[in-house]
């Protein structure tokens, strides 16, 4: 087992009022992406803002690399891009990524040489001596992204990073991630988007009001909050469902989308009987589906509906495997 | 440390790339070029003056003005005999611009001193002076004659005085003038109170930027705050440095510049060499970069501080003016400091760190500070730099990350004693 990359243990910080993380511990292994899964206010900025040494925990410590000390002492192997990003509005674009890079403790020759390197291969090369307030909203998003992972960082920590992108810029993302792990490196994110979590993850961890709830991988955490369940598409006339889904012998709890919906079995329920009774009462079905709960499913039964509904966005059910 | 030098540069070359640093750069010394030329103008315009003088006195003493004034070096005079229509004729002259004034003589003039004068052009000082300075010693010379006095006597009795002042300072005789060294102090007040005011205030929003574009949360996790807040101040500072060295070698260039100008506007260039600076020594100087330096230290902490417990222009306008106050306090003294430097009021001031900056300089160059004094002032000031500095980088740490309302004093007291 090699040394974890991150550990993060027992760690407690307090604003004026109340714990906004509450001895938290979790431990990141290198070459792998790692999900911080919850609702807003769950303290996932919080933990990396002190895994990043800008808020110093009142209990606890951090250990990045296998050393004491957070983030600023490893910055030079540390991309991070924090939730609420900006760029100088009215630097060249070049000069911001070489000073961000400089920041880092990266010489500027070789901030420089990198930065034209990245432009380049972003389509931004003509927009290297524009200022930055020049650039479309989805161009500086871009350029953030480049400063965060210019000095090719071993980790790179990601605070919400899909939120306000646009598609394009999304998938450019969701490659580089995928493309960092394939190089050994170590990704740690943050996220309340079940979908991102679920394809990219090799490992989640899920917190609420700043305390751990599971973690593990997705296979450990399907398994432990299994339960049997039924993934049900309509096309169409839903016939008699709603009577059916209400039936308790067959059907323990439901997720109902409208056109779709996620059903756990009723212990000794036999899903062909629900299919059939479907079937009888006149229900046209595009889909059904014997599987493992979705990440979402497992989300909203450990946070809680009220937490879960704010932050939680239905995903399709087809983004679960099947049984 | 190479992190905080990459601060400063990316301050420095951002400030001297805007507009503005090279507008106000230019001002200075296009300033400066301006009160060399308004000088020479002036000169040429004191050279000479043609003017009448309407005698209507019964003994033809309008001659002896005449001759009086002429023998000065403003005025080429000529009598004119008082007739009906003569002050019209001589009037439209004088609009025509083919005489400069006129002089009106009358009997009244050696009995009760009153003549008058009459020109396009009565704001000349030096030239009204003269004018007085002739009539006054003409007429002495004409009353004392009426009671039989020898004339050649009167000439012999009437000297003129030239006053010289001379400054004693710190044990030394100097040959720099009174109003000198008063417009010396006066001056150097001025541009510490305008430095420190305009680079602190550069700092704060700069310091505001980077807050509200959220990009301080990727630079606090590279930089610790205090890097961030010290290369911010450096920076700021050194661009000041750099905007006096701009103003100080084009006023030694338009100093040297000032033969040639002259000539370009028609005038003699010896006229424009007795327009010298001051000679400041090398200590005035020194003591000047001094509290300049420890001044804007001072300050530009408290306006980091500022900048980072504020969200918005409108709230940081709002939380600078008690930091703006302070430095007014010494603005507002300069006057009492220079009238009087050594009062126990200009002492004190020169004592309390937060107007020392501009208050000892002062009475540094106004020559009545002993050296114990400064010491004791400088040491005081340096002391007072380091625990703002402690308490400003304690606030900026907090406030920087901070967005939503205001902090109140209590919170801001909390900000600073959080470990």
């Amino acid at each position: 087992m090699p040394e974890p990359v991150v550990v993060v243990d027992k760690v407690t910080k307090r604003f004026a009022g109340h714990t906004a993380v509450d001895a938290l511990s979790l431990s990141v292994s290198p070459g792998i992406i790692y999900g911080l899964l919850g609702p807003n206010g769950a303290g996932k900025t919080t933990t990396l803002r002190m895994i990043m040494d800008i808020y110093e925990p009142d209990a606890g410590t951090v250990r990045l690399f296998g050393t004491v000390g957070g983030g600023r002492t490893h910055s030079a192997r540390i991309g991070y891009l924090p939730e609420e990003r900006g760029l100088y509005p009215r630097m060249r674009v070049l000069d911001v990524l070489v000073f961000l890079a400089e920041a880092k403790g990266v010489s500027r020759r070789a901030a420089r040489a990198k930065a034209v390197e990245w432009l380049d291969r972003l389509g931004l090369a003509d927009w290297r001596l524009r200022k930055v307030s020049d650039l479309s909203k989805g161009m500086q998003q871009k350029v953030q992204f480049i400063s965060t992972i210019l000095h090719d960082p071993e980790l790179v920590i990601l605070d919400e990073p899909f939120s306000g992108l646009d598609p394009v810029n999304s998938q450019v993302l969701r490659d580089t991630v995928v493309d960092y792990r394939r190089r050994g490196k170590t990704v740690l994110f943050s996220t309340h988007i079940m979908e991102h979590a679920e394809k990219l993850c090799d490992r989640l961890c899920i917190i609420a009001r700043g305390k751990k709830l599971v973690d593990g991988t997705l296979t450990e955490m399907k398994q432990a909050h299994g339960g049997r369940h039924v993934i049900i598409a309509f096309d169409g006339s839903q016939g008699g469902a709603a009577q059916i889904f209400s039936d308790r012998r067959l059907v323990a709890r439901i997720q109902d989308f409208g056109q779709e919906a996620e059903l756990e079995l009723a212990p000794g329920a036999d899903p062909q009987d629900i299919l059939k009774a479907l079937v009888n009462s006149g229900a046209r079905l595009a889909r059904f589906e014997l599987a493992s709960p979705s990440l979402h499913k497992i989300f909203v039964d450990l946070v809680g509906p009220e937490a879960a509904t704010a932050a939680a966005v239905p995903v399709p059910a087809g983004a679960s495997a099947g049984a | 440390m190479r992190k905080v030098w990459a601060v400063i540069r990316r301050e420095f070359v951002e400030r001297v790339r805007t507009k503005w640093f090279w507008v106000s750069a230019i001002l200075g010394p296009v300033l400066f070029a301006g009160i060399i030329v308004f000088q020479i103008v002036q000169s040429v315009g004191g050279a000479v003056r043609h003017i009448a003088v309407v005698d209507s006195t019964s003994t033809g003493f309008g001659e002896r003005v005449a001759e009086a004034l002429s023998a000065g070096r403003t005025f080429r005079a000529t009598r004119v005999p008082a007739g009906p229509g003569v002050i019209d004729s001589l009037t439209r002259l004088v609009e025509a611009k083919q005489l400069d004034g006129f002089l009106i003589v009358t009997n009244e003039l050696t009995e009760t001193g009153k003549a008058e004068y009459r020109s396009s052009n009565i704001s000349s000082l030096q030239a009204i002076e003269e004018l007085q300075r002739g009539l006054g010693r003409l007429v002495v010379k004409v009353r004392l004659e009426t009671k039989g006095v020898n004339p050649a006597v009167v000439d012999w009795a009437q000297i003129p005085i030239r006053l010289d002042t001379k400054k004693i300072a710190r044990g030394r005789t100097t040959a720099e003038s009174a109003g000198q060294s008063f417009i010396m102090a006066y001056i150097m007040a001025i541009l510490l109170f305008m430095a420190i005011l305009l680079y602190g205030v550069n700092v704060m929003s700069s310091v505001l930027e980077e807050k509200t574009t959220r990009i301080v949360e990727v630079l606090v996790s590279s930089l610790r705050p205090f890097q961030l807040m010290l290369g911010k101040v450096v920076g700021a500072g050194a661009v000041s440095f750099f905007q006096f060295l701009i103003w100080g070698v084009s006023a030694r260039l338009l100093i040297n510049l000032r033969g040639p100008i002259a000539r370009m506007l028609g005038a003699d260039p010896a006229a424009a060499q007795g327009l010298q600076l001051p000679h400041i020594p090398g200590a005035t100087v020194a003591v000047f970069m001094a509290f300049f330096l420890g001044g804007f230290l001072l300050y530009s902490a408290m306006f980091a501080a500022v900048g980072a417990m504020s969200s918005n222009e409108q709230e940081a306008r709002q939380a600078q003016q008690p930091v703006t106050y302070l430095l007014m306090i010494s603005y507002f003294s300069i006057i009492g400091l220079t009238n009087d430097p050594s009062s126990t009021f200009s002492r004190t001031l020169s004592l309390v760190p937060f107007t020392s900056p501009i208050a000892t300089p002062v009475r540094w160059t106004a020559g009545s500070m002993a050296m114990s004094e400064l010491v004791a002032s400088l040491a005081i000031l340096a002391i007072a730099i380091v625990g703002v500095t402690w308490v400003a980088a304690r606030i900026y740490r907090v406030g920087i990350l901070m967005t939503g309302k205001r902090p109140s004093m209590k919170e801001l007291v909390r900000w600073v004693r959080a470990a």
